[in-house]
């Protein structure tokens, strides 16, 4: 075993003596890449990583399942890294929220076209909870899981837009550039969101009476 | 401005996100409609509760790492000439491959029946997780719902008087036990009465105060094992809360006044009942 790995090593020696140059260019160009690389890496994620709650929080809401937004974030992580280098914004968080949103969107419309669709639920809009007065939501308003079950049940426009707003903290200006609509839609989309948050909360409370 | 116009622009003036003259045109509004300003509060309070109270999904731990790895290796394809698809993982994952959100591969029940699986498995994990995040933020938002509550619904006070001789007393009858109660009105914090409330499954002493046109609701009851002692001042939605405890009792005070007013309260208030 000895003689040929000496011999194959012997030979070895001779390629890299007649082509040292070609293989010191490559090594030196490989490493100076790596390094270039690493910085941006770590440009990244001082950037982007402070954000994943966001990112993950905005996938479940549009999702509503975790193993979908999982993959989302990890997908929308890809991509932004991807296209980082156009990236010359401060707004890191928008930035990203916008891409988590559009692979959302991406994923929603192939498996579930039907999710886009504002549904109109006869049940959910069957007369009988408007005696539900406001201080009786505001009572049922700290219950987490209430809440839960009636955002869901929300079209993904208005779940997008109350995470955005509510969780968020984002500005109109953010929202609009977000959600790709104009600016004057975010404050009519906004309301008709509570608006429809509130009824569904009724409804719940109603039924549960 | 007329009630329709008022209740088109309710939402951004909420937010804050109106022009300042027709911020203004709003608020001559409001000062002259009573109903629409009724409107405009009970919105106001119910929209800031919700938002309190939605569960926020934090990431969990394993995806953070996950993502993390995964852009190494991203980087480390790179160095290979991009020989990697895009958002396809370069390196092989040991156990529970992710499916690639988009990818060109069909659905089969397999993976189908498996996804399922999975999801059920990572809700009954994570199911906790969409609970409040902790208890204490969970008592701010019940102290701030409640603070609300005591604005809106005319139920301020059970007993008003400026009186501590006479809230006192009434207090002590109503609960079963003796909650300080200590009048500032000297220094600028008029006691206007007391009330019992309901929080964190016990019953509890609320005594109102006044700061000019704010009213400061000081929520007070026997300290209990899970209650912390650390001082803590919150800020959520514009309300401030300040917590203190003097070994008996555990006390908040919830109010929309400034947090150095309230932070002045909180001590004028301990020196009053230090000396009884």
């Amino acid at each position: 075993m000895a003689l040929p790995l000496k011999a194959a090593h012997a030979s070895e020696t001779e390629d890299f003596e007649s082509s040292r140059n070609i293989v010191k260019f490559t090594v030196f160009k490989g490493s100076d890449q790596n390094h270039a690389q690493k910085a941006e890496l770590a440009s990244f994620e001082e950037a982007l990583l402070p954000h994943l709650d966001a990112a993950h929080n905005l996938a479940r809401w549009l999702l509503r399942n975790e193993q979908d937004a999982e993959d989302v974030v990890q997908e929308a992580y890809l991509r932004a890294f991807k296209s980082f280098g156009g990236f010359h914004g401060s707004n890191g968080r928008a930035w990203l929220l916008t891409i988590v949103r559009n692979t959302s969107y991406t994923l929603l419309k192939k498996n579930r076209a039907a999710d886009l669709i504002t549904t109109f639920d006869d049940e959910i809009h069957a007369p009988g909870h408007e005696s539900v007065s406001p201080a009786t939501i505001l009572e049922n308003s700290e219950d987490a899981e209430l809440i839960r079950e009636a955002m869901d049940e929300l079209p993904a426009e208005f779940r997008e837009i109350l995470v955005l707003r509510h969780q968020e903290g984002l500005s109109y200006k953010e929202i609009a550039d977000i959600a790709q609509i104009p600016p004057g839609t975010v404050m009519s989309r906004l309301a008709r969101a509570r608006g429809k948050l509130k009824e569904y909360l009724a409804a719940r409370i109603g039924k549960e009476k | 401005m007329n009630c329709e116009e008022a209740t088109k622009l309710m939402d951004g003036y909420l937010d804050s996100e109106l022009d300042p003259i027709t911020s203004q045109k709003i608020e001559q509004h409001l000062r002259e409609c009573p109903k629409c300003d009724q409107a405009y509060k009970i919105h106001g309070s119910l929209i800031r509760v919700i938002g309190n109270a939605t569960p926020y999904y934090k990431v969990p731990a394993e995806l953070r790492e996950q993502i993390q790895s995964s852009l190494r290796d991203a980087v480390g394809a790179k160095d290979k000439g991009g020989s990697g698809q895009p958002g396809q993982l370069s390196v092989p994952r040991p156990q529970g491959e992710r499916r690639p959100v988009l990818s060109q591969v069909p659905w089969n029940w397999l993976a189908l029946a498996a996804t399922i699986m999975l999801g059920a498995l990572i809700t009954a994990v994570f199911l906790p997780r969409m609970r409040p995040p902790n208890a204490d933020q969970f008592l701010a938002t019940q102290l701030i719902a409640s603070h609300v509550r005591s604005l809106m619904a005319n139920h301020l006070m059970d007993v008003p008087s400026s009186d501590q001789h006479t809230v006192k007393p009434w207090l002590d009858a109503k609960l079963d036990f003796a909650a300080p109660v200590a009048d500032l009105s000297s220094q600028g914090f008029p006691l206007i009465g007391g009330r019992l409330d309901y929080l964190n499954n016990h019953s509890v002493a609320a005594l109102v105060y006044q700061k000019r046109k704010h009213f400061i609701n000081l929520f007070i009851w026997p300290t209990t094992p899970e209650d912390s002692t650390a001082q803590t001042m919150v800020e959520r939605e514009g309300y401030h809360l300040v917590h203190w405890s003097d070994g008996d009792f555990t006390y908040w005070a919830v109010s929309d006044v400034n947090p150095s007013d309230l932070q002045n309260f909180k001590q004028l208030f301990e020196q009053q009942t230090a000396r009884h």
